[in-house]
C-alpha cells in the first residue's frame, strides 16, 4: 500500500525532476557554446592565445601556464593562469626561484592580465591567425616599474 | 582593415577601421589620444602588416593591429 502510494507520489516528481534535468542540460549546453564563449574570460583567453607562440599555446593548453624568456636578461619566467601573484622566475633546473607580483592598474580578467604581463616581460610575439608568419619584438625586460618579489 | 584592441573589463574591445579612409584614420587617432594611455595604459604594441610588433607611444597609421594594455604596477 505504502509502496503503491510512493510510486504514485514519486512518479510525477520523477518526471518533473527528469524534465528539469533535461532542461538544465539544454541550458548548460547553450551556455557552454554561446554565452560562455562570449564571456570576458573567454574573450581574454582567445586574445591571449592569439599572441602566444605555438609552443606557449600548447604549454598553456596542457599545463595552464606558459614560459616567457625576458629579452634583455634572458631569465625565464612562468606565467600561471590568474590575475595576481602568478608570475614566477625560474632557475636553470626549472624550479621557481621567487615570484613577481605586478598587476594592471585596472580590473581585468585573467587572460588579459597574463597577456599584459607577458608583453611587459618583453616577450612580444604573435603568431598571426591563419598564417605561418611569426613576429617578435624586444621592447623591454623585467618590470622596471615597482614590482614586489615574494 | 586595421584594428585597435583595447583590454578592458569585457575582455577586450575591438575597433576596426579602414586605414585608407582619411576620416576613419582621424577617428582612430582621436581614439588613441582619448584613451589617455599615459595615465591609464602602460603602452601599446603596433603591428605593421609584415614586420615585427613594436612598442609605441604614438599613433601609428600603418599598424595593422594595435594592442592597448594597461599600466602594470607592483602588487
Amino acid at each position: 500500500m505504502l509502496a503503491q502510494q510512493l510510486v504514485v507520489a514519486t512518479g510525477p516528481l520523477g518526471r518533473l525532476l527528469a524534465e528539469c534535468a533535461r532542461r538544465f542540460q539544454v541550458w548548460r549546453e547553450w551556455y557552454r557554446t554561446t554565452a560562455a564563449a562570449d564571456s570576458p574570460e573567454a574573450r581574454a583567453t582567445t586574445l591571449l592565445r592569439e599572441w602566444l607562440s605555438p609552443q606557449q599555446r600548447a604549454q598553456f593548453d596542457v599545463e595552464g601556464y606558459f614560459d616567457v624568456v625576458g629579452c634583455d636578461s634572458g631569465k625565464r619566467y612562468r606565467i600561471h593562469y590568474g590575475t595576481s601573484m602568478n608570475v614566477h622566475e625560474m632557475d636553470d633546473a626549472g624550479h621557481s626561484k621567487f615570484g613577481w607580483c605586478f598587476v594592471p592598474n585596472r580590473r581585468l580578467v585573467a587572460g588579459d592580465v597574463m597577456l599584459a604581463q607577458k608583453n611587459r616581460l618583453g616577450d612580444v610575439r604573435k603568431q598571426r591567425v591563419g598564417g605561418s608568419q611569426q613576429v617578435s619584438a624586444k621592447p623591454n625586460d623585467v618590470p622596471r616599474q615597482p614590482a614586489a618579489a615574494y | 582593415m586595421a584594428t585597435q584592441i583595447v583590454m578592458d573589463h569585457t575582455g577586450d574591445t575591438r575597433h576596426h577601421f579602414n586605414a585608407d579612409d582619411t576620416e576613419a584614420l582621424l577617428k582612430a587617432e582621436e581614439r588613441f589620444k582619448a584613451l589617455d594611455f599615459c595615465r591609464l595604459y602602460g603602452g601599446c604594441f603596433a603591428m605593421p602588416p609584415a614586420d615585427a610588433a613594436t612598442v609605441t607611444r604614438s599613433f601609428d597609421p600603418g599598424a595593422e593591429e594595435t594592442l592597448f594594455y594597461p599600466r602594470l604596477v607592483g602588487g
